[in-house]
């Protein structure tokens, strides 16, 4: 992105995903999401128009973009109420890691999936004992003659039951100082000592929540992405799209959510005037509308500076997008409720079923209050919380 | 190899309010969104089948203002090789023999077409006598609301479907077809295809390119001239029926009288 326009190219990009998932519309979700259904149709018809690997290298069949047409992507599946969870990880985290980090022979294997849609692979890092405390993680890879040995657990993973493998963030064995650090394995969900469990939600969503049991699972060398050595650089590499694709996951959310609050708004009419020309309904609106419109700001300035190379300068917006839009989201969602009234949750409006959904976006990938932190560290300068 | 030329309108969006200039009465493109209307997309999308099926290349032909850019990408997008955009002031106004002789003179610099397809009518105009009168001005068969299509070589079957019944037409290249909504589902560009679209080359013509009387054109040489206009009013109040414990049966009467049942 060069100046505050996006390209005629995204543009026409947003125009194309928008109509497709029009096509399907909020109805479908829900009825998937509800029904235990996947929204299989809706990623395989997007992953053959190439909209989910936008970002994957061309000559791995991708669309050669950067992580700002995957986030626009995002954000236009989201507000067409058709939310994809998945794409959050699958292109966003892992192919990204797997282009940046993967050795040939792994880009070779997993990136053309990626571009077509046709590998899902999930991401598994937080640890029921570690939270976001990366350095706690003790899922742990041992060397056995070639081949890894991996323990651990894992919880909230989104979307195991749909994956072909699972991206798992353990730790290794420093040869020369004995200390543990981070290391990247592709996990297919059918290796012998692989199970996962799913976690009941209140959650509406159609991508559900697994634990994970890694007892001994055995991996061939190659299942390490790239080097040892460059983990942390990798596993960076990951969470600022992470952090990009969930911004725009909230800001897809919320523009949802604010197109029907204001198209209900024009519409009803109960003291002789739309209750929209009533300042307690419209500025109300007219602030969430700000409040997203500069959370996706914050998003594209991140995605920018994320596809110019900076992965640095990235963290910084990244976080700054992922914390605003979610605040964005929950409360536009909640406004929308509002401006409703009784019919705000009643199932037909397609309204209630976010509030669960933009609410996560304040937990995960990484909590409001850890965003802080950073902000308060890195941003501010001030002393280190943790 | 089939050389398919579809022609392509950018129309105000059905969705938005659509509004003729209080002056003259023609369409006033600044109150609605421009979009490619949707037929074309559908006989964007039958030329690419055919491409598809056998050897082709498809040009899209478009009359229209400078911002019409936008419809012409979208059908390169979706796949379609090159495009002829004509775009001049002099257009502005032009009646539908006027546009159908400047589509016939932009038709001679496409260099040796098989086939015209076209949608069957615009959403604004509505007149949906284009096709057949381009057809005209060629001297090639015309084959209009097409809700079916197959090439054999150079053998054209179409089915051609109107209120009165299905017709099966048959006709050797070079033709004009026009096709109905009922015809194919059109794809989404991908990704690639729009990322390509930029990069696929568009002629830009003028009236002056094209051999084409400029006293015939515009609004001065429409053979027709509009008047009058009003919005359509609004739709009267329907008939209230009372559930007495016989309300099915006055609604089946109502409905009896309308000859709806």
């Amino acid at each position: 992105m060069v100046g505050f326009t996006e390209s005629e190219e995204r543009q026409a990009l947003r125009q194309a995903v928008s109509e497709l998932a029009h096509k399907y519309g909020h109805e479908y979700y829900t009825g998937k999401a509800r029904g235990g259904g996947k929204t299989d149709e809706l990623w395989d018809e997007a992953g053959a128009l190439g909209y989910l690997g936008v970002s994957v290298p061309e000559e791995y069949g991708g669309g050669g973009g950067g992580i700002g047409d995957l986030a626009a992507v995002c954000e236009e599946f989201c507000a067409a109420g058709t939310p994809m969870l998945l794409m959050v990880v699958s292109p966003a985290i892992c192919a990204t890691v797997i282009a940046r980090y993967g050795t040939d022979e792994q880009r070779a294997r997993w990136l053309p999936g990626f571009a077509d849609g046709s590998v899902r692979m999930a991401f598994g890092i937080t640890e029921p004992d570690a939270g976001s405390n990366s350095h706690r993680i003790t899922t742990t890879a041992a060397r056995d003659g070639e081949d890894w040995i991996l323990n651990g657990r894992k919880v909230f993973v989104s979307g195991v039951d749909e994956a072909d493998a699972v991206l798992i963030v353990g730790r290794t064995t420093d040869a020369r100082t004995g200390k543990l650090k981070p290391a990247l394995f592709v996990v297919p969900t059918d290796t012998p000592g692989f199970e996962y469990k799913e976690i009941p939600m209140d959650l509406v969503s159609a991508d559900k929540q697994f634990g994970l049991f890694l007892d001994d699972v055995r991996l061939p060398a190659d299942a390490l992405v790239g080097s040892e050595d460059a983990a942390l650089a990798q596993l960076f590499a990951g969470l600022n799209p992470e952090r990009i694709m969930s911004a725009a996951f909230s800001v897809g959310i919320a523009r949802y959510a604010l197109d029907k609050a204001a198209a209900y708004a024009k519409d009803r009419n109960v003291w002789g005037a739309p209750i929209g020309s009533h300042q307690g309904i419209a500025h109300p609106l007219a602030e969430v509308k700000i409040e997203t419109e500069l959370a996706k700001l914050m998003g594209q300035k991140a995605a920018a500076l994320y596809d110019a190379g900076d992965d640095h300068g990235a963290g910084e917006a990244a976080n700054m997008a992922k914390y605003a839009a979610a605040e964005a989201a929950t409360r536009t969602v909640d406004q929308a409720v509002q401006t409703h009234g009784g019919n705000g949750l009643a199932s037909e409006y397609g309204l209630g079923t976010l509030l669960g959904a933009v609410r996560v976006g304040r937990i995960a990938p990484v909590s409001r209050e850890m965003v802080l932190n950073f902000v308060a560290q890195h941003s501010l300068g001030l002393p280190k919380s943790y | 190899m089939t050389n398919i030329v579809v022609l392509v309108k950018q129309v105000p969006d059905t969705y938005s309010e659509r509004k003729l200039n209080e002056s003259d009465h023609t369409l006033d493109r600044e109150s609605a969104d421009a979009v490619i209307d949707e037929i074309n997309e559908r006989a964007v999308e039958e030329a690419l089948k055919i491409k598809e099926a056998g050897e082709g290349e498809v040009t899209v032909l478009c009359v229209g203002p400078d911002r019409a850019t936008d419809a012409i990408r979208k059908a390169l997008s979706m796949g379609a090789d090159k495009a002829v955009h004509v775009s001049d002031e002099a257009l502005q106004g032009s009646d539908m023999v006027a546009t159908a002789k400047v589509i016939a003179g932009a038709l001679g610099k496409v260099d040796g077409y098989d086939l015209v397809i076209a949608g069957n009518e615009a959403s604004d105009g509505r007149g949906g006598a284009i096709p057949a009168m381009l057809a005209e001005i060629l001297g090639v068969p015309q084959l209009t609301h097409a809700r079916e299509l197959s090439l054999e070589g150079t053998t054209l079957k179409v089915d051609r479907e109107t209120e009165d019944g299905v017709t099966h037409l048959e006709a050797n290249l070079p033709a004009v077809v026009s096709v109905t909504e009922k015809i194919n589902e059109p794809r989404y560009p991908s990704f690639k295809g729009i990322m390509a679209a930029k990069k696929k080359p568009v002629e830009t013509l003028t009236v002056a390119d094209l051999g084409v009387d400029a006293g015939e054109l515009g609004l001065s040489g429409a053979a027709a001239t509009v008047l009058e206009a009003a919005p359509k009013p609004p739709r009267a109040a329907g008939e209230r029926v009372e559930d007495d414990g016989d309300g099915g049966t006055k609604v089946v009467e109502y409905l009896a009288g309308q000859k709806l049942i």
